[in-house]
């Protein structure tokens, strides 16, 4: 079996991750690949290079985030004025939630997966484990916070990696429904990935929704922070995320993270809604990875 | 050009038209179902299902109807009656599938319903014209074979391109509301063409 597997991983793109394929399994929304070798596990969404792989991790260091942007997904926690409840929407190897679960000890998580096969492969080969306090369930995210009237203080997106762009989780329609479900000083931060014109449209639309949007250079990937009211001073910001670090005694230092700071000025993408997202056309339109920092402006 | 052959350019134009805009629809759809049903294939299979049940009731409506009646100008008033329906969804859908979302779910049963709402009435009225263009045509069995073909290839070609041409040119141009309503104009000027070309069409001269 473990020779079937290595074939079938050597006939498949050079890209995919290290490894031979440990289970494939086609779901109702995906293609799901595990890759693994001796100390680290993958999952991604295809063959294509263009599908990302969606989560990975060392089995020897099962608590480290391995991919660069999963770590600023924390960053929010800087900004939030409490920690009660964090929803996360896409939940991939389920790597991000159960290291801020295990950070944060009073904070009460949900994840949001569309599809259920992730959530099983999440638990059998990603150490993702359910508690009281860390909860998974199996919905469209949208629908879930259409339907589900609770707040929460952070809510995380990371729902449109891989194969598909879910345009209706990138409009104004469901960034206004976002901020309805943040509580007070909430904040949503936001994964986008910035080689396409689509990075230009997501990251205006956030900014039509949220008056202040923050960026974060996460190594190829972008971690947008929205929330409502003025843009926080800097030396505020470091303030709570010295007071946050202290705190939580995070592994991924928040003072760094707040530090790199980009604050979105001069949006220049179209504003998507539910009317006119044309994410395929969008995201089909390459540019240079680099050119969304003209769009921002160093925190003040 | 003589009368028969002109009879059947419109026909086959109107075919063609008709297609277009039946499937550009079900690719519309697609986007007043994501946002509350989400993006999977449930969403799709619930979509086409509908579609293809009311093509399957609009051929069965049809061709009682024309045998009946022959009468073009009946066929117009449907197509107008669609075309209405088709153009007022804009605003209705949201408030309708918020509470579709809160009271039936976003399970098959929700998906099935939000899809028949959209489409089942309007798509049966268009698909009616098949038939109709089938019998109105129909001069002689002996190339009743030919006309059959002649007229769902022309319609499927209008599918293809309503498909592609939507997806690919018109949803990223004009976004998915405004395209509803301009493709439902389309589709009540092709139901007055028949209202007012009804002896033309029934054979008569115009």
């Amino acid at each position: 079996m473990a020779f079937a597997g290595l074939a079938v991983a050597a006939l498949a793109s050079p890209l995919l991750a290290q490894g031979g394929l440990l289970e494939s399994r086609e779901s109702l929304y995906n293609n799901i690949f595990i890759f693994g070798d001796r100390d680290s596990v993958t999952m991604t969404f295809g063959h294509n290079k263009r599908y990302f792989t969606e989560s990975s991790m060392k089995l020897s260091d099962p608590g480290g985030l391995t991919v660069d942007y999963t770590r600023l997904m924390s960053v929010g926690i800087a900004y939030a004025p409490k920690l009660e409840r964090v929803l996360e929407i896409g939940l991939g190897g389920g790597r991000t939630v159960s290291y801020l679960s295990a950070a944060l000890p009073d904070t009460a998580i949900l994840a949001v997966e569309i599809d259920k096969d992730v959530v099983e492969l999440a638990k059998k080969y990603f150490k993702f484990t359910e508690t009281a306090r860390l909860r998974a369930v199996v919905s469209d995210g949208r629908a879930f916070l259409m339907r589900d009237r609770e707040t929460w203080d952070v809510i995380m997106i990371d729902a449109y990696r891989g194969p598909f762009v879910p345009f209706h989780l990138l409009t104004k329609e469901f960034y206004t429904l976002v901020k309805s479900r943040l509580s007070p000083g909430g904040v949503v931060v936001q994964n986008i990935e910035p080689s396409t014109m689509l990075f230009d449209s997501a990251s205006a639309t956030l900014k039509s929704v949220f008056p202040s949007v923050d960026l974060y250079d996460g190594g190829g990937n972008v971690v947008a922070v929205g929330y409502d009211g003025p843009s926080l001073r800097q030396s505020d910001l470091a303030a709570r995320a010295a007071k946050a670090q202290e705190q939580y005694k995070l592994r991924y230092d928040l003072r760094t993270m707040v530090a790199s700071r980009r604050v979105l000025g001069r949006p220049t993408g179209k504003i998507m809604t539910d009317d006119f997202a044309p994410v395929e056309t969008l995201r089909a339109i390459e540019q240079n990875n680099e050119k969304w920092k003209e769009q921002t402006e160093a925190p003040r | 050009m003589s009368h028969s052959i002109r009879r059947g350019v419109l026909l086959f134009g109107l075919a063609l038209t008709l297609g277009f805009a039946l499937m550009g629809f079900e690719m519309l759809a697609s986007r007043y179902l994501y946002p509350y049903f989400g993006g999977g294939i449930t969403t799709w299979a619930s979509l086409i299902a509908t579609v293809l049940v009311a093509l399957m009731a609009g051929y069965l409506l049809g061709g009682a109807l024309v045998d009946r009646t022959m009468s073009p100008r009946l066929c117009g008033y449907l197509l107008v009656i669609a075309g209405a329906y088709l153009f007022s969804i804009p605003l209705w859908v949201d408030p309708l599938f918020s509470w579709t979302l809160q009271s039936i779910g976003d399970g098959m049963a929700g998906i099935i319903f939000g899809a028949t709402t959209l489409l089942l009435l309007p798509l049966t009225l268009i698909s009616v014209f098949t038939p109709f263009a089938v019998r109105l045509l129909l001069t002689s069995v002996t190339f009743g074979g030919r006309l059959v073909g002649y007229v769902y290839g022309v319609s499927t070609v209008g599918n293809v391109l309503g498909t592609l041409i939507t997806v690919f040119t018109l949803m990223p141009m004009f976004g998915s509301r405004a395209l509803t309503m301009v493709f439902a104009g389309v589709i009540i000027i092709c139901g007055a063409v028949m209202i007012l070309n009804d002896r033309f069409l029934r054979g008569g001269t115009a």
